[in-house]
């Protein structure tokens, strides 16, 4: 076994004396990448990093031209990165450029810019490939295992400024990224930072280039982070797990490539992506398994609701299990874990092993969703709705039940007492309180008190401070009939009703 | 030490505006408007869609560059004043997912304050953060990431960074939008509280029927100044109807607004 783990793990490093060259390169360039991928990801610049590698091409073959044409030195190391980086830079401002002085938004200026500046890197390479002696596939596809130390020290480098960069400004590239209007009210020169995160983007991919080549070097530099960010709360953590997830792509990347003879670069970025999706499933707070099983353990509010109902119509002084499974679609499982939740949030009371009652207050949500019910029922007939289709429908919407919208139903509907079913609707409770004031369309016979406010409006015959009763309903409900001490009946209407205030004094009980 | 931002002399106003005109094009935003905020005010800055509210803020904030005029506050002009002026941006523009908790936003505040080699946030700025946390009931949820949070907890958090920056005048793009009644109300507190402790606070607010009752003086904005003054002054049917245009469902809400407060 262990034998097994040697040959599979330390082996090609002791075989294959680039191997740890190669893994050592990639993990320093992986963990600036990773660094600045999160800022990339956060600011929505990915595309961006995308276009400052692909335009690196044109520089690095004039770069290689230009040495190769004044010294006539072959691959002039230091010159191809000055020109990737100068290409970099120039498709920035070029892109900057075109968006601000014509319509076309961000995204369109950097394709149109930068297959223009790799094109113009292409056709160079081509016209002059009589003078240029290396592989420009190799700075396309990557080749991990050839890095030299050179190129080593060269990564060194990068991932040292990058790393100083960041933490030097980390203040102010986070407030930059999150809020930056605050940031310039606060006197932090936002373009400026964003030219150093730019820079920052240029250095990282002349690095990743060497690892991954031009082509996946954007996988290098938001995969990483991206994983990362699946799984923090926090800038600095997200940070540091990403160049974790970053320096774990090279190192399987490099042994996927060794066991099985891949090319080294797509293994790496196959390997990231690959890890990504691991965290997307299973990331505890964002990945998609979390928020499955929080879908499936959450309790249905229509479930609850058909509960309450059920033991409501049921009118038991005890209602059994059995009767709520005959009358409640759901599986027993589900029917039970919703008990549960009714009783802890005290709508339950538990009486036997099997058997429940509604509390208090499970009695007064079960009426209100009743007179949701009723108040959709009376709305939809009186739209038209088919009576064969009125319970059922009504028992959709009912779940619509904020106190909002059944107020608006009842109002438009002239404050019904009967559902279409001729059965009674509620009074509003929730508002019908003894000592509130209360419009006094909401009446229903029985309620009493003092008119506190009448609108302006035409005389009404009452008077602020009178006493009223309310007596029955008359006229199939539409006139509202209020008896003053004296004996006098006043019969209003429902918009003059509307104008009245009264403080509500003793209330009155009617039971359904 | 937050209680009581940094007092300047009172006769000074918090903010004038001296013809001032923005623009972002052809049509500016904002055209010669001058107007002047004594300190220690509540001031709710109403006007249609699109009449320049925002601009105006983010113009006082130092933000926009105006083509014309000039902003002064607490007597300095903006590009100076930059300590004196806090911001609390609208809802709708912050990135929730943003890995960043409750406590990071605030200490954001203090982030004008701490010098750009400095390592980190000192002892004081630490204490300022969790008093000002504190000020808007958010301490049990300080590290909570920001896209955890109900509506009125997220505006919370940025009050409480506008309150760590210390500034005497606080500029807030629509806090009420798309909350509810409760936290209507718990959000109105905290502003009275920072009024109370000196602060002058500067509120676009697109509700008429509210605006009477919640601010000590209205500024009526549509490109032009129509009016400043107390909510009596600004809030009569002829200014409106100029400034929004006969829209009657502004008009139906304000008459029982009034109706209410008369």
């Amino acid at each position: 076994m262990l034998e097994l783990a040697y040959d599979a793990f330390i082996e090609p490093f002791v075989s294959n004396r680039f191997m740890l060259k190669a893994v050592l390169a990639g993990s320093l360039v992986a963990i600036a990448s990773a660094t600045v991928g999160c800022f990339i990801i956060l600011r929505r610049m990915a595309f961006l990093g995308d276009a400052i590698s692909h335009s690196m091409v044109a520089g690095v073959v004039c770069g290689y031209l230009l040495m190769k044409k004044l010294t006539g030195a072959d691959a002039h190391y230091p010159a191809m990165i000055i020109g990737s980086l100068l290409a970099g830079f120039f498709t920035v401002l070029l892109v900057g450029f075109v968006s601000k002085v014509s319509r076309i938004k961000d995204d369109t200026a950097i394709g149109v810019m930068y297959t223009g500046i790799f094109a113009l890197g292409g056709m160079l390479a081509s016209v002059f490939s009589a003078d240029i002696h290396f592989h420009l596939s190799d700075f396309i596809m990557g080749d991990v295992l050839s890095v030299d130390n050179e190129r080593l020290w060269l990564m060194g480098t990068v991932t040292a400024i990058v790393l100083f960069v960041i933490i030097l400004f980390y203040r102010q590239l986070k407030l930059t990224s999150f809020d930056p209007i605050m940031a310039a009210s606060v006197g932090i020169p936002v373009t400026l930072i964003g030219y150093v995160l730019t820079t920052c983007t240029s250095l990282v991919v002349v690095g990743a280039v060497n690892i991954v080549g031009v082509i996946l070097v954007i996988g290098l530099l938001v995969t990483p982070a991206a994983t990362a960010y699946l799984l923090c709360n926090r800038l600095s953590t997200m940070m540091v797990i990403a160049s974790v997830f970053g320096v774990t792509s090279v190192l399987f990347g490099v042994y996927l490539s060794e066991w099985f003879n891949f090319a080294t670069s797509p293994a790496i970025v196959l390997f990231s992506t690959f890890q990504f999706s691991v965290v997307l499933v299973v990331s505890p707070r964002y990945g998609l398994l979390a928020t499955w099983i929080l879908r499936r353990r959450a309790i249905s509010q229509p479930l609850i609701e058909d509960i309450l109902g059920c033991l409501r119509r049921d009118d038991q002084p005890v209602t059994s299990r059995e009767t709520i499974y005959a009358h409640v679609e759901s599986s027993s499982r589900t029917i039970i874990r919703a008990i549960n939740h009714l009783v802890k949030n005290d709508l339950l009371e538990i009486v036997s092993d099997t058997s429940y009652r509604l509390t208090e207050a499970g009695t007064r949500e079960a009426r209100r969703l009743m007179r949701a019910h009723r108040i959709w029922e009376t709305y939809l007939q009186r739209l038209g709705t088919p009576d064969s289709e009125l319970h059922e429908k009504a028992h959709l919407l009912e779940h619509v039940h904020d106190e909002q919208t059944v107020d608006y139903l009842d109002d438009r509907l002239g404050h019904p007492l009967k559902d279409p079913h001729g059965k009674e609707i509620p009074e509003d409770f929730v508002h019908l309180v003894p000592g509130e004031v209360v419009n006094s369309s909401l009446l229903r016979e029985g309620h009493s008190g003092h008119i506190t406010e009448i609108k302006s409006g035409s005389d009404l015959g009452l008077t602020v401070d009178d006493f009223i009763t309310v007596g029955p309903r008359e006229k199939s409900n539409t006139l509202w009939s209020f008896q003053l001490p004296n004996g006098n009946v006043v019969l209003l209407d429902h918009q003059d009703t509307e104008r009245i205030s009264v403080r509500l004094t003793e209330s009155s009980d009617q039971e359904n | 030490m937050i209680h009581n931002a940094q007092q300047s002399d009172p006769a000074v106003p918090a903010i004038e505006v001296e013809n001032l005109t923005v623009s972002y094009g052809a049509v500016p935003a904002l055209l010669d408007v001058s107007f002047t905020i004594a300190k220690g005010q509540l001031v709710g800055v109403i006007g249609p869609n699109g009449s320049g509210k925002s601009t105006l803020i983010k113009t006082i904030l130092g933000f926009l560059k105006p083509d014309v005029g000039t902003v002064r506050v607490l007597g300095t002009p903006v590009e100076k004043a930059r300590k004196s002026v806090a911001y609390v941006p609208q809802r709708g523009t912050v990135d929730w997912d943003f890995p960043i908790t409750v406590a990071e936003v605030a200490m954001m505040g203090r982030y004008g304050h701490i010098p750009w080699w400095s390592w980190g946030p000192s002892k004081e700025d630490k204490e300022i953060v969790d008093e000002a946390l504190e000020m808007v009931r958010m301490q049990d949820l300080r590290h909570r990431q920001i896209g955890q949070l109900s509506g009125g907890q997220q505006q919370r958090v940025f009050m409480a960074r506008a309150l760590a920056q210390g500034a005497e005048v606080l500029l807030l793009d629509e806090p009420f939008a798309g909350v509810d009644a409760a936290t209507e109300r718990a959000i109105l507190d905290v502003l009275e509280n920072a009024k109370l402790s000196g602060r002058t606070l500067v509120v676009v607010h697109h509700d008429l029927a509210t605006a009477a009752e919640y601010f000590d003086a209205l500024l009526l904005l549509k490109q032009r100044l129509f009016a400043l003054g107390t909510p009596d002054q600004v809030l009569h049917a002829e200014l409106l109807s100029e400034v929004y245009e006969g829209n009657v469902r502004a008009f139906s809400q304000l008459q029982s607004s009034i109706e209410r407060k008369g």
